[in-house]
C-alpha cells in the first residue's frame, strides 16, 4: 500500500532551486530514510510532507504530495487537519514551556478531539507509545524543560502521536543526543512503524542503515536513488550513493 | 470558517498599526500648516532681530557637548561590562544602576543636576551645567547600546588578535572596537536625538530665554530650541503662530538625527554578515 | 580570607599588565555613583519638608505656595490619574500592534513598519504638548462640551500617544524573541497562527510584556513638559475622584512650574526636591520590579536543554 506520493515536486526559497523534480512512493506501515549531505533539501522534502514549508518567507511549491490519493496541495485541503494527520519530530527537541502533561495534551486540546478524563488516557497511552510513561508517570506536572535532551525528545513523540497520527516525519531527531539516548530513539522507530508510516531524515548512513525498511539518498536538491535499504547499502546502482555510503564525501 | 475568524481577529490587531501610522501623518500635517511661517532667514536671523539662530546653534553647542562627554564614559564603562567583569554580584548591581538610571524622570535629573552642577559645582546656569545634566540621561543609552554593538561581534575576531599576540586592550581598541564602530555610533546618534528635545532636564540648569549672541564659553548660559519654545508657550502665553517656526525646526532637527540612526543601522545589518 | 586574598592579587596582577583596566572600572561604576549621589541630594534637599509636614507631605490635601502648606497627595492623585489613564489606552493598543507587526506582518513591510514607529517614538515631548495644547485641547473641550480642554483626558491621551511607540518597541522585541521551536511545535501539530499566538506566544512572553507595562509606567510618570501643558495645573483632587474632566497637577508639572520661582533653601524649594523624591522613590521601585521579573524569566528559560 502507498502512503505517501510524491510527484514532480519542486521548490523554492526565493530564487534557490531547493527541490528538483522529486518522484518518490512511500509504502504505509514502514520505515523510510532520507539521507544525504547538508544543504541537499532532505529537511525540505521532509516538510513538503505537512506543508511546513509555508510557514517561511519566500518559499514555493510546485507538483503533487498525495497523501491517501489526495493532493495535499490542492486548494480545499485543511491545512490544520493535514498536519494533525502528519505529526512531526524536530531535529532539537522543543518542548513548550508547559508541563509534561500539558505538553502532551497539547494538540488534543487544540484540535477540540476529546475532554475530561479522556484526555488523560490520551496521555498516558501516547507517553506509553513513545517508552517514557515509566519515567514520568509521578512528576506530570513539571516542566517538560527538567526533563533531559532524550527525554525531551520522547515527550517530543509523545506529543505527535496523541493526536492520532497517520504518518510521522522525524527530522534528524537524535542529532542533539548521546549514544544511549540515541538507541532508545531508534528502538522506538522501530516500533512506531507497526502502526505508523515513518519517514527519517538523517546524515548519518548507519542509522539509516539500523532503521529504515527503505532508503532515498538525496543531493543538491535531485533524488538520487531509491529502494529497499538493503539493496541501497548493498548493491547501490548509482556512483554518488556509493561514494556517500561509504564515506566518501563529507 | 477557521480562516475568517483569524483573518478578522489579524485585521482588528492591525487598527492599532494604522492609527500610529496616521499619528505620524497628522503630526506632520499639523507641523506643515506652520510651514508657510518658515523662512531660510529665520535660521540666520538673530533671536535680537527675530530670528532663532542663536537657538538652534545653542541646541546644536548642547548635545553636541552631552554627547561629548556621555561618549567616552559610556564607551569605556561598556567595554569593561562586556569584555573584563566577572558577570558576578558587582556587574549585576551595575545593571540594575544603569536601568535605574534610563528610568530617572528627566525633571528629577534636572533637579539633581542643578543643585550638584549648578550649585555645589558652582557651574551656575551654564552650558557646561547642561552637558553633565543631559550626559546623566544619555549615558545609560550609550552604554546599552555599545554592550550591544561589541556582543554582536564574533569572539574570533578578538581570538584572532590574542592568539598573535596582542594583549587584551589592544585586541580590543583595534579590532573589537572598529568593528562595534558602526553600532556605536548609531546609539550616539539616538543619544542626540533624546537631548536634542529634552526640555526638562536643562530647564533649572542650562537655559535662558535670550542671550547676547552665542556663549563664549561653557560657563555662560544658552538658548535653545525647546526651551524657548516651552517658556513661550507656557509662561509668555505666545500664540501658535509665532512659536511654530521654533517647532517645525526642533521637529525636523530631532526627526532627521534619529532616522540618520534608523538607517544607519539597516545598513550595517544587512552589510555585515556577521550579523546574520 | 583566602578568596579575597587571591582576587586582590589578581587585580594587581591585571592591573600591572593592562592598567586601562582602573579607567574602565572607574567608568563602569560611574552609574552605581550618580543614582546613588542623585538620591543623597534629592534626600537631602527634600529633608526640610519631610521634617516640617512629616507623614502629611504624603497624604496631605493641600498644595498651595501662598499659605506655605505642602501636601502632596493632590498632586500624585494627579499623577497617577493621568498615566493610568494613558496606559488603560495605550497597552492594549500597543501590545496588539506589536503582535500584528511581529507575527501578522509580512517580513517586507515589517522593518518599514518598525522603523516609522521608532521615529514615532524619537518625537520630542515638547512638540507633543505643542500640539495637545494647540490641536487636541480645543477639540476636547468642543466635544464634551466644557469651558477648558486642559484637563486629565487631554493629557492621559496625549501621554498614551508618547507610550505607545515605546510599549510597540518593547513588546515587540519581547515577543520576537520567543524561540522559533516552539512555534513550530505548535504549527506542526496542526495549530492555526491564531491558537499559536494565544497558546504559545502570548504565555512565553506574558512576563516580558508586563515588564514593559512597567517601564512604560515609570516613562509615563516622569514625562513633563507635554502633560504640562495640557493637564490644567489646579493642585486638586477631582470631584468624584474618577472625572477626567476635570483639571489636575501631576508631580512632574509642578516640579516644572514652581522651581523657577522657589528662593533657594526656602521650604518650597525643599518640598518640590519631595516631590522629586518622591519620583524616584516610584521609577526606582517600578524599574526594580520590571528587572526582577525579567531576570526571574530568564533564569526559566535557561532551563531549555539545547
Amino acid at each position: 500500500m502507498v502512503k505517501v506520493e510524491i510527484r514532480n515536486l519542486n521548490v523554492w526559497f526565493k530564487t534557490n532551486h531547493v527541490l528538483r523534480n522529486i518522484n518518490l512512493k512511500v509504502k504505509e506501515n514502514s520505515v523510510t530514510a532520507i539521507m544525504g549531505p547538508s544543504g541537499c533539501g532532505k529537511s525540505t522534502l521532509l516538510r513538503a510532507i505537512n506543508r511546513m514549508n509555508e510557514i517561511i518567507e519566500g518559499c514555493r511549491t510546485e507538483g503533487e504530495v498525495l497523501i491517501d490519493n489526495q493532493n495535499i496541495y490542492d486548494k480545499n485541503t485543511n491545512v490544520y487537519e493535514l498536519r494533525r494527520r502528519v505529526g512531526m519530530v524536530f531535529q532539537k527537541p522543543n518542548p513548550l514551556p508547559k508541563s509534561i502533561f500539558e505538553n502532551v495534551a497539547y494538540g488534543v486540546k487544540i484540535h477540540r478531539m476529546t475532554s475530561g478524563s479522556k484526555i488523560a488516557d490520551i496521555v498516558k497511552r501516547s507517553l506509553e507509545e513513545a517508552a517514557l510513561w515509566d519515567e514520568v508517570k509521578d512528576r506530570l506536572n513539571d516542566s517538560a524543560l527538567t526533563l533531559s535532551g532524550g527525554q525531551q525528545q520522547r515527550l517530543c513523540i509523545a506529543r505527535a502521536l496523541a493526536v492520532n497520527p497517520e504518518i510521522i516525519l522525524l527530522d534528524e531527531p537524535c542529532s542533539a543526543l548521546d549514544p544511549i539516548a540515541t538507541a532508545k530513539i531508534e528502538m522506538l522507530i522501530r516500533k512506531l512503524s507497526e502502526k505508523y508510516t515513518v519517514i527519517i531524515v538523517t546524515h548519518n548512513v548507519q542509522q539509516a542503515a539500523r532503521v529504515s525498511d527503505y532508503a532515498a539518498f538525496l543531493y543538491l536538491g535531485e533524488l538520487i536513488e531509491y529502494g529497499p535499504t538493503r539493496q541501497i547499502f548493498e548493491n547501490p546502482r548509482n556512483e554518488l550513493t556509493e561514494k556517500y555510503i561509504t564515506g566518501g564525501f563529507g | 470558517m477557521n480562516h475568517l475568524k483569524e483573518k478578522i481577529f489579524f485585521a482588528i490587531l492591525g487598527i492599532p498599526v494604522l492609527i500610529c501610522l496616521a499619528a505620524i501623518l497628522w503630526i506632520i500635517l499639523i507641523l506643515s500648516t506652520g510651514i508657510s511661517t518658515l523662512r531660510w532667514e529665520l535660521l540666520t536671523t538673530s533671536v535680537l532681530q527675530g530670528g532663532i539662530f542663536e537657538m538652534v546653534i545653542g541646541t546644536l553647542y548642547l548635545l553636541i557637548g552631552a554627547v561629548g562627554v556621555a561618549t567616552p564614559i559610556g564607551v569605556l564603562a561598556a567595554i569593561y561590562l562586556v569584555e573584563y567583569s566577572s558577570k558576578g554580584r558587582f556587574a549585576r548591581i551595575i545593571d540594575q544602576a544603569l536601568n535605574n538610571m534610563a528610568g530617572v524622570p528627566s525633571i528629577v535629573v534636572g533637579l539633581f543636576g542643578y543643585t550638584f552642577f549648578s550649585r555645589l559645582l558652582g557651574l551656575g546656569i551654564s552650558m557646561a551645567a547642561g552637558w553633565l545634566t543631559l550626559m546623566l540621561m544619555i549615558l545609560p543609552i550609550i552604554v546599552r547600546g555599545t554592550e550591544e554593538a561589541l556582543k554582536m561581534i564574533p569572539s574570533s575576531f578578538k581570538e584572532a588578535a590574542l592568539a598573535l599576540g596582542a594583549s587584551r586592550w589592544r585586541a580590543i581598541h583595534s579590532v573589537v572596537l572598529p568593528a562595534a564602530a558602526p553600532g556605536i555610533i548609531t546609539n550616539i546618534l539616538l543619544g542626540m536625538a533624546r537631548v536634542a528635545g529634552e526640555t526638562a532636564a536643562i530647564l533649572f540648569t542650562s537655559c535662558v530665554l535670550v542671550t547676547r549672541g552665542l556663549p563664549k564659553s561653557p560657563l555662560e548660559p544658552v538658548m535653545a530650541l525647546a526651551f524657548n519654545l516651552f517658556v513661550k508657550i507656557t509662561v509668555l502665553g505666545e500664540s501658535s503662530e509665532r512659536v511654530f517656526g521654533i517647532a517645525i525646526v526642533l521637529f525636523l532637527i530631532v526627526v532627521s538625527i534619529a532616522a540618520a540612526a534608523i538607517v544607519l543601522r539597516i545598513y550595517y545589518r544587512r552589510k555585515q554578515p556577521w550579523l546574520r | 580570607m583566602k578568596p579575597i586574598m587571591r582576587k586582590l592579587i589578581f587585580i594587581h596582577k591585571s592591573l600591572r599588565e593592562e592598567p586601562i583596566i582602573l579607567i574602565l572600572f572607574l567608568c563602569a561604576s560611574s552609574s552605581i555613583i550618580f543614582i546613588s549621589l542623585m538620591f543623597g541630594f534629592l534626600t537631602m534637599e527634600g529633608a526640610q519638608a519631610f521634617f516640617t509636614f512629616g507623614i502629611n507631605f504624603l497624604i496631605g490635601r493641600t498644595w498651595e505656595t501662598n499659605a506655605n502648606l505642602y501636601g502632596a497627595l493632590p498632586l500624585i492623585y494627579g499623577s497617577l490619574m493621568v498615566v493610568s489613564g494613558a496606559l488603560v489606552i495605550a497597552v492594549p493598543l500597543g501590545v496588539a500592534a506589536a503582535i500584528f507587526i511581529v507575527e501578522v506582518l509580512p517580513f517586507t513591510f515589517r522593518d518599514l513598519v518598525k522603523s516609522l514607529i521608532e521615529l514615532l517614538a524619537s518625537i520630542p515631548s515638547i512638540i507633543y504638548g505643542f500640539i495637545g495644547l494647540v490641536f487636541l485641547a480645543p477639540q476636547i473641550a468642543s466635544f464634551f462640551r466644557i469651558p477648558s480642554g486642559t484637563v486629565a483626558l487631554t493629557a492621559s491621551i496625549l501621554l498614551a500617544m508618547m507610550s505607545i511607540p515605546t510599549i510597540i518597541g518593547v513588546s515587540g522585541e519581547i515577543i520576537s524573541s520567543v524561540p522559533k521551536e516552539y512555534r513550530e511545535a505548535a504549527l506542526a501539530l496542526g495549530a492555526t497562527k491564531l491558537q499559536t499566538i494565544k497558546t504559545v506566544v502570548i504565555p512565553v512572553s506574558k512576563s516580558g510584556i508586563l515588564a514593559s507595562i512597567m517601564l512604560g509606567f515609570g516613562r509615563a510618570i516622569g514625562e513633563t513638559v507635554a502633560v504640562l501643558m495640557v493637564a490644567g495645573n489646579i493642585a486638586i483632587i477631582p470631584e468624584p475622584p474618577w472625572n477626567f474632566l476635570s483639571p489636575v497637577y501631576p508631580i512632574t508639572a509642578v516640579i516644572a512650574m514652581q522651581m523657577g520661582e522657589a528662593a533657594v533653601g526656602s521650604l518650597e524649594y525643599s518640598a518640590l526636591f519631595g516631590l522629586g523624591l518622591i519620583l524616584f522613590t516610584i521609577t526606582f521601585i517600578v524599574n526594580t520590579l520590571a528587572d526582577v521579573i525579567v531576570r526571574r524569566e530568564s533564569k526559566f528559560k535557561g532551563g531549555v536543554k539545547r
